[in-house]
């Protein structure tokens, strides 16, 4: 867990909490992170909306890790939960080949798009040594949604 | 499911989330370890007890479950606790009238010890015929 998660546990008016999930990078566990998020939703009131789009974009992001990250290998899935007060930062990471063009790519190539669609905002972090850290971070009301629509 | 693989880790700084996302992923793994339902509440209540009674011993701010996962049956390891934290979970899972929930629902129990802190391994199976 990251450091700033411990204080960010003890702040006054952030009565939430961080959840960390590491699992085999395996096609069946990225469910375990599609349930994971729905409870998490009902537990801190998210509009069903909002979980939707929250759901369909990790999933992207942890697809991703299991069809790219581990070629030759098994390895893991973390995924990082932080709710905030106005909005949840989701960080999907691996410790593998990290992200780039597939050269088994057959399908649209619609992950990073659709992720960058759903998410309010949206970054890949490449400080780190090896692997992939996308951190995606999403509104808790639809207003954001709105405002940047118009 | 035969594999061997790593364990699914959750790890949940101790606050209200703790029993929602601890008893999903329980309860998803239960699933697919093919128990069945009377085993699976079993799996999802001693969940439950460990995510309202294991934030007073854990040794640092979070709750840690490892879980694997098998061929009917599905094994939790809690800790890092603190030293004595094993025991006290299984005492604080007590219900009056019922007895010590952990202990009856458990098919193995144990309490491992690693420097100053210990782990509390729940092992659930289903042995029955269909």
């Amino acid at each position: 867990m990251a450091p700033s998660a411990h204080t960010r546990a003890g702040r006054p008016g952030a009565p939430e909490s961080d959840i960390r999930l590491t699992l085999p990078a395996r096609p069946e566990n990225i469910a375990v992170v599609r349930h994971m998020l729905g409870a998490l939703g009902q537990a801190i009131e998210l509009p069903p909306a909002i979980v939707d789009d929250v759901r369909l974009a990790v999933t992207e992001a942890c697809t991703n890790v299991v069809r790219h990250a581990y070629p030759d290998r098994s390895g893991t899935l973390d995924v990082v939960v932080r709710p905030e007060e106005e909005r949840l930062e989701v960080v999907v990471a691996d410790s593998g080949k990290g992200m780039g063009p597939s050269p088994d790519r057959r399908g649209p190539g619609l992950g990073l798009p659709l992720i960058a669609a759903l998410a309010d905002s949206f970054d890949i972090d490449e400080s780190v040594s090896s692997g992939s850290r996308l951190v995606m971070s999403f509104a808790r009301t639809r207003r954001g949604r709105v405002m940047r629509a118009l | 499911m035969n594999r061997v693989e790593d364990p699914t880790r959750v790890s949940i700084v101790a606050g209200p989330l703790v029993g929602p996302v601890l008893r999903r992923v329980v309860g998803m793994l239960a699933a697919r370890a093919d128990l069945p339902l009377d085993r699976l509440d079993d799996a999802v209540l001693v969940a439950d007890l460990v995510a309202a009674r294991a934030p007073a011993h854990v040794a640092q701010s979070t709750v840690d479950v490892a879980l694997q996962s098998g061929d009917r049956s599905i094994d939790l390891c809690v800790g890092p606790l603190r030293r004595g934290g094993g025991r006290a979970l299984i005492v604080d899972a007590a219900v009056p009238g019922v007895g010590n929930v952990i202990e009856q629902l458990a098919d193995e129990l144990d309490i491992e010890s690693e420097g100053n802190h210990e782990f509390l391994h729940v092992r659930l199976s289903y042995n029955g015929a269909d």
